[in-house]
């Protein structure tokens, strides 16, 4: 944790108030600045006036619930949500995934596992290497972190941005979804492939020209994903 | 139909039938055939001695009283001329005592020796003459047999003197029409049988078709279908079979339904328990770590006398994380919510990555090249595995051998301790629920859910774990995964989507 860096707004959705307080009370410790939010409604209202850099969202919350919310916020905007399942139940986690979340994690959760989440999330958006790239139509500027679609700037959330980087890192070349889920998640060993599967749904819908045929994300039957430049 | 044993019912009821209908049409057939004969027999007989009686008087009795052969003969020819066809011997002493015969036939076709001693002696013998009666001499008759043909035999004697007169009559033709009634009355019997048969079969295929219905309903039921039920029509015995399997069958049911539904509540007992249990834990674990790292901060900032206090309640939160993590895997596999989520990994470095992530690395010797590649579930196989290797370290210490090879697309990882092994006796039950081996055991060797699932783990990926004891000494955990997962992986999503 270094000295200079900007202390990272964390906007928490958690009906439970004892978890809210908890994870509050832990999220601040480990150097956030933590908003909270009881209900969908408030946390929606509040994401508009204080503009967080991201947002842990409990998935069971009365009222709209945690996946409505996220599909909300993913109308207008790009900021890193993380889940807070209270159920590993598999339904649960693709459907969180499909709605637009970028990472999940598992009630009871250790203070610990979340920091490391977030702070993985949040350096997704990390500027690096000023170089650009040009796959067919699609123009990846690494500088100002931007993508371009027939010169039209694409909305893509910090893990989609990252996942394309990291793809065309290596272009032609295949990454398996464990290879994926360490460098754009910096998940352990165990982490779930539908994460990168999700992700590359999402970006192929945002990229692709045809997202079910797709030409640019390519994948690589028993092995992974890969990005190639359109014949 | 299908088996004809010999204690069949149909058998039986085949034979019953068969016998009655036997006894029915022999004695029916033989009475007809013995009152027919005799009628036939009687008749005939009656007529031909009337003829013989009538020619010996008429033509006999015409006789001189010591005839001479030639007129024996003559008038032996002239009687046997008569309507009823028959032979005759005519025996007379001429005047010279000599005896002589007259035969119709010739001499050598019907001669003395062709009638029986007795009746010679019958008709030879005089009679007293009383009241009843009147004459000396009497008609007698006698029915042979010579080369299988029937002979009807009669002889008698002129009352006064002159010869005595035999006759022959061959009852052939008779014998001939009792043949042919005695045929057709077998073959009345033989129908009488065959139909007999086919009714028995009738009979009983109208009773055996629901007794044979009965049973595979109650196989069906046997199998676990117990909607099964049968269609009750009638009011015989049988259709009240049928009401009584019908009300057995929907009483099963009950019973059945009723215990899967109190089976499944306590399952949801503990669902929703675990679930319950997770909002409060998680909140006493986000702030646990806060004490945590107040432990871990060289500035001492915790009381010394509440420290042990603290720690217990960080260690014991981390022990209530994992049992109700357990409990709620437990819940996934009997509620049948399990998914996998499959991907190829490499099976060397997952187990390496396995055993590092919790420190292992120096206790455990891996026999393993990399380049093994499997499709399945990662993190279910590093559940299994971290099970099967705790357990082996705890039970049987260290040094633990992990072994993997591939036998015909499958994975097989073995996992052996050097520890004492497993009693026989314990064997069988190392994979249920909490089973502890003895109960004088310490509590704190782990949730007690840990193998059990494992197994269940295995399970899911179509795979198996064995228990059992090394030649060599040790406990050797084989687990058995198939090298592919991903059919059965979409067989059970898909039955899990139509179960929903």
């Amino acid at each position: 944790m270094g000295q200079n860096e900007p202390v990272p707004s964390l906007l928490l959705i958690e009906d439970d108030d004892a978890i809210r307080t908890a994870l509050e009370l832990s999220l601040t410790r480990q150097g956030h600045r933590v908003a909270t939010a009881a209900t969908g409604e408030d946390g929606l209202k509040l994401l508009r006036e204080q503009r967080p850099d991201l947002i842990v969202l409990d998935v069971m919350l009365p009222g709209i619930d945690g996946f409505e919310v996220c599909r909300r916020i993913r109308r207008t905007d790009q900021l890193p949500i993380i889940l807070l399942t209270a159920r590993s139940d598999d339904i649960d986690v693709v459907v969180g995934l499909e709605s637009g979340a970028d990472d999940y994690v598992v009630k009871p959760v250790q203070g610990r596992v979340l920091d490391a989440r977030i702070r993985a999330v949040l350096r997704r958006g990390e500027r690096e290497s000023s170089d650009s790239a040009t796959y067919g139509n699609v123009v990846i500027d690494r500088s100002a972190m931007t993508v371009t679609k027939n010169g039209e700037d694409l909305q893509l959330t910090p893990t989609e941005l990252r996942l394309l980087l990291e793809l065309s890192r290596r272009p032609g070349q295949a990454l398996s979804r464990q290879q994926l889920l360490r460098l754009v998640w910096e998940h352990d060993y165990l982490g779930d492939s539908r994460l990168v599967d999700a992700c590359v749904q999402r970006l192929r819908a945002k990229v692709e020209d045809v997202p079910s045929s797709p030409t640019l994300i390519r994948t690589v039957r028993g092995v992974g994903y890969r990005l190639d430049a359109p014949q | 139909m299908s088996r004809l044993r010999f204690t069949s019912l149909r058998l039986r009821l085949v034979v019953v039938f068969g016998l009655v209908a036997l006894t029915a049409a022999v004695s029916a057939s033989g009475i007809a055939y013995w009152l027919n004969r005799e009628a036939v027999l009687t008749r005939t007989q009656d007529a031909v001695l009337r003829d013989f009686q009538q020619e010996m008087q008429n033509r006999a009795g015409a006789l001189p009283v010591h005839p001479t052969q030639d007129e024996l003969q003559r008038t032996a020819g002239q009687m046997a001329n008569s309507s009823q066809r028959f032979s005759v011997l005519l025996v007379g002493d001429d005047t010279n005592g000599k005896t002589v015969y007259g035969s119709s036939d010739g001499l050598s076709a019907f001669a003395l020796d062709d009638v029986p001693t007795s009746l010679r002696k019958a008709v030879d013998k005089q009679q007293k003459v009383t009241d009843s009666n009147k004459a000396t001499y009497h008609l007698y008759w006698q029915r042979v047999v010579d080369h299988g043909t029937p002979y009807l035999v009669a002889g008698t004697r002129l009352i006064g003197g002159g010869p005595t007169g035999y006759m022959m009559k061959s009852l052939e033709p008779e014998a001939k029409d009792l043949n042919s009634l005695a045929w057709s009355l077998g073959i009345a019997t033989g129908l009488a049988l065959i139909g007999s048969a086919l009714l028995a079969q009738a009979a009983a295929t109208t009773v055996l078709k629901p007794v044979h219905r009965l049973g595979v309903a109650a196989r069906r039921l046997g199998e676990g279908k117990l909607d099964t039920r049968l269609r009750v029509s009638g009011t015989d015995e049988l259709a009240d079979l049928s009401r009584t399997f019908n009300d057995a069958a929907e009483a099963l049911e009950k019973r059945v339904d009723d215990m899967a539904a109190r089976d499944d509540a306590s399952r949801r007992f503990v669902a929703d328990m675990s679930h319950e249990l997770r909002t409060p834990l998680t909140a006493i674990t986000a702030v646990t770590e806060i004490l945590e790292e107040e432990l871990e901060a060289e500035s001492g900032s915790v009381d010394p006398m509440i420290e042990p206090a603290v720690r217990l309640v960080v260690s014991e939160t981390r022990r209530l994380n994992d049992l109700v993590e357990n409990l709620m895997e437990v819940t996934r596999f009997d509620a049948g919510t399990a998914r996998l989520v499959l991907d190829d990994v490499d099976i060397a470095d997952q187990i390496t990555a396995c055993i590092d992530a919790r420190a292992w690395l120096d206790a455990v010797d891996l026999d393993a090249e990399r380049g093994v590649h499997a499709r399945l579930d990662p993190r279910r196989l590093d559940v299994i595995l971290a099970n099967l290797i705790g357990n082996a370290l705890k039970h049987g210490g260290s040094p633990v051998r992990v072994s993997v090879r591939i036998d015909a697309e499958v994975l097989v990882i073995a996992v052996r301790d050097h520890g004492p092994g497993i009693p026989e006796d314990v064997l069988p039950h190392v994979f249920d629920r909490f089973y502890k081996a003895s109960a004088s055991r310490p509590r704190s060797e782990g949730s007690g859910l840990g193998l059990s699932i494992a197994t269940e783990n295995a399970r899911i990926h179509g795979g198996s774990i064995t228990a059992a004891n090394s030649p060599e000494g040790g406990a050797v955990f084989t687990l058995r995964l198939p090298r592919d997962a991903s059919q059965l992986a979409e067989e059970s999503n898909d039955s899990g989507e139509k179960g929903a």
